[in-house]
């Protein structure tokens, strides 16, 4: 008989425990019955029959008390007699005990990290009722595989028809909004939605309701949870009490549930008000009538029963519809949907590659670790052979013994686990602290859920077996018998040498896999970070306000900018300071195509140029050099048109001429050249050559106001960090009802812009430390094992005549023997994964030979010291204590 | 209970998976009640046996994974589980056999012996 065949037995007892009580019961009564039955066909009367039987039989009671006993309490007493043992072996051997757990603590903290994440980014699922029914819908074009939002015209025509859903909605992402409320005020964003968003998304509000059907116009407003809290101190009474967004007054109707923020992944909304109120944040954003104009988010609730190949069929049947009927906008166009909730389609790849590539990378510490620790529990193994012996001979089955040991690894690896989870908190929050450059607000706080603990517990008891599993089957091999003659048959025999050899050469394989990872990734950061930008971001403060949400007119806002930069100007400690729309490398802004005007010849065109909008002393305060013309002046908001553009910028369209001076135009407005700059980086720090325009902010806030609100930046002569309240207060002084938003230093804000480097060394940077120490330790942990196996050998050697440096030699030869074998294997492979990665890093070559000749020379040299301080300690062997010592 | 009579029940429930277990082997699959019957008529009644302790020796065999069990239809027609014997059990009734063969063939030389005296 197996245990394990007989544990699954009583497993299965447990989960179909009451049928199979019910079953017992009727066996007995049956029996009882039959036995009642031949008493009376052999006469007696029906009343003493029946007692007849039960006599017989006995008592039925203290027989199904006896099956219980058997079936479940012999396990759990089993288990919990393997645990005590188990405890106490370990017990016994605390130091060993303790490095083989935080050996495993590394490697599952770093899985259940990197799993955190995916749990976060990928396994997330909206906070709705029932959300695998929620569909996120978008719009597709011929070619273009993804994806747009949807036009007003188009949602309706999805809603009307569309007999799959039993709902659709509509939003427009995000809007901000100043709010008042307890303190500062605030800017805050939110939704603008249909009136049945709350009904397809299916909530149970914290208070009051969502948006009723007659309210597709109502004045409502329903907040979210943690605004609720933040700004109105929760109070419950807020129910149809109007609150200001942006000076305007809305009633509260509802507060969402706790953690509610919308559908989408990772946007961070606190607000939801009717879609035909949103022109009242935000003016002239809404286009009811144009089937041109994608401005619209739109989710669907599947019908029960209706599947989404169902559904995708009636979506491909509606945009034939509608294209017959709108060829001159709609052709040509489609629907997809995925659940809401998941990675935007566009970046799910990415992302998901990504984190792939980061799953690959701790499953290969995880596996360093449980090499080690596989080697600590087979030098345990050797020392353990008598007591195996002793059992085996004392008749213990070597199943018996198998599950014995099996519950001890399974017991480290549970420890493991349970520090694993605490680094993993740790770890989490670190991650969270990663700001992504974004003008909008994102929530991307990666936590401990219950995804991520059973992951993590399922991890444990995986690798307490999968370490444990080896060294077991080696303590308990039958020859282990012969130790009780005081033999030593896993020290001598060549068998088990090899497997021990096999985990240390897979051991600093797979850390040189890790570390040539590390190296390309700490490459890529490090050259992310020494990018010129075309910036001096020391010594630079910017802050933003935006007063649009504060109902402020263009002529107001411009008044109001110019009045801050020269209060500002006036402060002591201020260089320089101007005013812009959004700083470079925020992640991305207003583009558009410019062409050269009033020329001969072919229209030249730039398709895509990136837009800012500078004060005078922009270049200055930004420490952006002007090569040649001039920086902004006193232009008036009506005058024509000036800018300046960027070496780029003027190569593409001026590549031999002198661009100050020339005219170019934008959708048929005009700009007259007036300085050329040097090419500074716009978007992101990776970014291939984007040219660059910067326009006459007192020309542009009243034809194009920025969505994003107005930064003041200031240039201090000493630390900027502590202007900031300084600035902070002129602010409040020209208005206290502003609210003031990402005050942040430039470094801080190109800190942010190198977040995906960042991340991505900052892990690798981590996990590859960690690897190699382990690697080192396991490296280490052999090499000295096996020289206290071969004392007496090595001083047979040295009494024979081999000095101390022909031992040292001896024992690092055989060490660094395994390390080449090693290199050989983790080099090819590294080299043949390398390529995958390559779309992460900045401006380092894949197969980067600085990455592939340092690693190898590094682990080598660790590997070195880890072979040479056992070999020294062999060097130092008396000889006569040596053979005395048998 | 007394020490004596608990050393007997002991040796007594060894016993009686023995020969449950060699019912199964001999007759195929019963349920308990036929394997009660069968117990009641080899032994001629000289065991009185406690009949419900023959569900005690079931459980305690298919636990050892010695016989399986399965649902079916009884002779007179009422659903009744039926118990036989497994490969591995077949296994165990052999080496059980031979033990007991063994023990009570010392035994048995040991008992002449005395006789003999």
């Amino acid at each position: 008989m197996s245990w394990l065949s007989c544990g699954e037995s009583k497993l299965r007892y447990l989960l179909a425990r009451k049928d199979a009580n019910e079953e017992f019961d009727e066996e007995l009564r049956d029996h009882l019955r039959m036995l009642a039955e031949r008493f009376e066909r052999q006469g007696m009367a029906p009343r003493e029959a029946w007692n007849a039987a039960r006599r017989q039989f006995g008592n039925p009671v203290s027989l199904k008390e006896t099956r219980t006993q058997m079936q479940t309490f012999a396990w759990l007493e089993t288990l919990k007699r393997d645990v005590r043992y188990g405890w106490r072996s370990l017990r016994r051997n605390p130091v060993l005990a303790g490095a083989a757990m935080v050996t495993l603590a590394l490697g599952i903290a770093a899985n259940s990290t990197i799993f955190s994440m995916v749990s976060r980014f990928v396994l997330y699922a909206a906070p709705v009722a029932r959300p695998a029914m929620l569909m996120a819908l978008h719009t597709t074009h011929d070619g273009d595989t993804c994806c747009n939002h949807f036009t007003w015209p188009l949602y309706m025509d999805v809603r009307e028809q569309a007999r799959s859903f039993s709902g659709v909605a509509a939003y427009y992402e995000l809007v901000p909004a100043s709010v008042g409320g307890l303190g500062e005020p605030e800017r805050v964003w939110g939704q603008a939605a249909t009136a049945n968003f709350f009904d397809v998304a299916q909530l149970t509000m914290t208070l009051g309701r969502g948006f009723s059907a007659d309210e597709e116009r109502a004045a409502v407003v329903v907040i979210g949870e943690r605004l609720w809290r933040r700004r109105f101190g929760a109070d419950r009474k807020i129910l149809g009490r109007a609150i200001l967004l942006s000076g305007q007054p809305f009633t509260v109707v509802g507060v969402a549930p706790p953690g509610f923020r919308g559908v989408e992944l990772i946007l961070n909304p606190e607000f939801w008000i009717p879609l035909r109120q949103l022109d009242r944040l935000q003016p002239n954003s809404t286009t009811f009538e144009s089937r041109d104009n994608h401005w619209l988010a739109v989710i669907g609730r599947l019908k029960d029963g209706v599947t989404e190949a169902q559904a995708a069929a009636e979506l491909r049947l509606i945009a034939g519809r509608v294209a017959r009927a709108y060829p001159a906008t709609d052709k040509g166009g489609g629907f997809r949907f995925e659940r809401a909730g998941s990675l935007p389609p566009r970046d799910a790849a990415t992302v998901e590659l990504f984190l792939a590539a980061l799953s690959a990378v701790v499953l290969l510490v995880l596996g360093i670790a449980c090499a080690n620790v596989a080697n600590l529990l087979l030098a345990q193994a050797a020392g353990r052979q008598r007591e195996m012996a002793l059992r085996l001979a004392l008749g213990a089955r070597r199943g018996q013994l198998l599950r014995q040991l099996l519950t001890e690894s399974v017991l480290l690896g549970l420890g493991g686990g349970g520090l694993g989870v605490l680094l993993t908190l740790g770890a989490t929050r670190g991650l969270t602290a990663f700001h992504i450059p974004a003008p909008v607000p994102l929530d991307t706080t990666v936590s401990v859920d219950w995804r991520v603990l059973l992951f993590t517990l399922a991890l444990s008891l995986g690798t307490g077996l999968l370490f444990g599993i080896a060294p077991a089957l080696a303590a308990t091999r039958p020859g282990v018998s012969n130790a009780l003659k005081g033999e030593e048959v896993l020290g001598r025999t060549g068998r088990w040498w090899s497997l021990r050899n096999f985990l240390v050469v897979s051991q600093i394989a797979m850390s040189l896999i890790l570390l040539c990872a590390t190296g390309l990734f700490l490459r890529s950061m490090q050259n992310a970070a020494s990018m010129d930008t075309g910036l001096r971001s020391q010594g630079v403060l910017t802050m933003s306000i935006d007063p649009r949400l504060h109902g402020y007119t263009a002529a107001r806002t411009t008044q109001i900018l110019a009045e801050l930069r020269a209060r500002v100007a006036a402060l002591p400690g201020v260089a320089a300071v101007a005013c812009t729309d959004v700083l470079p490398l925020s992640g991305g802004h207003r583009s558009d195509g410019f062409q050269a005007e009033g020329r001969p010849g072919p229209v030249q065109a730039i398709p895509s140029v990136e837009m800012f909008m500078a004060s005078p002393g922009y270049f200055k305060t930004l420490g952006i050099p002007l090569i040649a013309g001039r920086d902004f002046g006193d232009e008036s908001a009506t005058g024509p048109k000036v800018a300046v553009v960027d070496e780029a910028f003027a190569h593409l369209l001026f590549p031999h001429e002198n661009p100050v001076g020339q005219r170019v135009s934008s959708g048929g407005v005009i700009f007259e050249i007036i300085g050329l700059t040097r090419h500074i980086k716009s978007r992101t720090l990776g970014e291939e050559v984007r040219p660059v325009l910067f326009r006459s902010l007192v020309q542009s806030i009243g034809s194009e106001p920025s969505m994003m609100g107005y930064s003041i930046i200031a240039r201090a002569t000493g630390d900027p960090a502590a202007l900031e309240n300084a600035v902070r207060r002129e602010i409040h002084a020209v208005d206290p009802t502003l609210a003031v938003f990402n005050a942040e230093t430039m470094e801080e804000h190109l800190r942010s812009a190198l977040f995906l480097p960042r991340l991505a060394g900052t892990l690798f940077g981590v996990i590859g430390a960690v690897g190699l120490l382990l690697a080192a330790i396991g490296l280490y942990g052999v090499m000295s094992y096996s020289i206290s196996r071969r004392t007496h050998e090595i001083g047979i050697r040295m009494a024979l005549g081999a000095r101390s440096g022909g031992v040292q030699r001896l024992v690092v030869r055989q060490g660094m023997a395994l390390t080449a074998v090693a290199m050989a294997l983790g080099l090819s492979a590294a080299w043949a994964v390398a390529h995958l990665v390559a779309s992460f890093l900045y401006g380092v070559p894949p197969h980067d030979p600085v990455t592939f000749i340092a690693v190898p020379l590094f682990l080598g040299a660790v590997a070195l010291v880890a072979c040479w301080l056992p070999a020294r300690r062999a060097a130092s062997i008396d000889p006569l204590a040596a053979l005395r010592y048998e | 209970m007394t020490k004596e009579v608990s050393a007997k029940t002991d040796l007594l429930q060894g016993t009686l998976d023995l020969m449950v277990l060699k019912t199964l082997a001999a007759l195929g699959p019963l349920h308990g009640y036929g394997v009660a019957r069968r117990i009641e008529q080899l032994s001629e009644s000289v065991l009185e046996l406690n009949e419900g302790t023959v569900y005690t020796a079931l459980l305690r065999l298919q636990q050892q994974g010695w016989i399986g069990a399965e649902w079916g239809v009884s002779e007179n027609n009422r659903r009744a589980k039926f118990y036989s014997i497994t490969r591995s059990g077949r296994k165990q009734l052999a080496k059980e056999t031979q033990d007991w063969e063994r023990i009570a063939g010392v035994i048995g030389r040991v008992l002449q012996l005395e006789g003999q005296k």
